[in-house]
């Protein structure tokens, strides 16, 4: 088991997993949440999550400069969904 | 993140082929337009949007969440144990994600079961005209994504296991965007 938290494959699954629990917990408090803040919150999970997947399992750790690009456009394309989120919401 | 690049080198290449990539990136502008297009069809419905998400079952989509990411870390390793020549690890660890992913299907499949016993379609409401569709053709890549692991567990080169696995995460990729857009926002 020690082995595995040493290996960024495993580390990174066991991130993955664990923001889905900060996922989960955030699902479940949305009811006593402000929208603004639970929409947040889960698109900036999901966009963590996209990320561990771009640089561990698609192996983009190996291209820096190309993991940058992917981050910030996947960051803008989730500002964006917030964006359309919060009209009704404003 | 580790750095795994030398000092001298900040741009990298890109793993696999670059056209697996070109597939990657048309993939995830699909599925963004959709999502951007339910949110926007959603900001004047939100109530009727709410009351219909209020049938999805995000145990289920939860499950779901934990059964992708596992298989993607089951395709990763596969791919590591065929670059160390490790034919027989890779082989075992694409029928893991493969059989995760039917596992992922059987899911889903549960899921539309449970709605078609409630009398629910692609009609019923604008919001499950987007769940049919979105969840609909991303369990498509999920099927095609199991064919395609099975086809390279057979051709086992490092080029077409690189090239599967990738195709592999990208499915995990998009899954993770839809399941808090569709099942939990409010």
């Amino acid at each position: 088991m020690m082995k595995h938290l040493h290996d960024p494959l495993w580390r990174a699954w066991a991130t993955l997993l664990g923001l889905g629990v900060v996922t989960t917990l955030a699902a479940a408090l949305g009811g006593h949440l402000p929208a603004p803040v639970l929409g947040a919150v889960l698109l900036a999970v999901a966009w963590t999550k996209a990320r561990i997947i771009l640089a561990r399992y698609l192996g983009l750790v190996q291209a820096p400069a190309w993991q940058r690009g992917f981050d910030a456009v996947l960051g803008a394309f989730l500002l964006l969904l917030y964006g359309i989120y919060l009209i009704p919401v404003l | 993140m580790d750095a795994e690049v030398s000092p001298t080198d900040t741009t990298g290449t890109l793993p696999g082929d670059l056209m697996i990539w070109v597939l990657i990136v048309s993939e995830l502008l699909v599925f963004g337009a959709a999502l951007g297009a339910f949110l926007a069809v959603r900001a004047g419905d939100v109530g009727g949007f709410l009351e219909a998400q209020d049938h999805l079952d995000r145990t289920a989509g939860a499950l779901n969440t934990i059964v992708l990411l596992t298989s993607g870390l089951a395709a990763a390793l596969a791919l590591r144990a065929r670059e160390a020549g490790l034919r027989g690890r890779a082989r075992l660890g694409l029928g893991v994600a493969a059989l995760l992913g039917v596992v992922f299907l059987w899911v889903k499949a549960l899921e539309y079961s449970a709605k078609a016993a409630e009398g629910i379609g692609t009609d019923t409401h604008p919001f499950f005209t987007f769940y049919y569709l979105v969840t609909g053709f991303h369990a498509a890549h999920v099927v095609a994504g199991i064919v395609v692991l099975g086809l390279v567990a057979w051709r086992d080169s490092v080029a077409n296991i690189e090239n599967a696995t990738a195709f592999w995460h990208m499915v995990d990729l998009v899954w993770v965007l839809i399941f808090p857009v569709i099942y939990l926002l409010r």
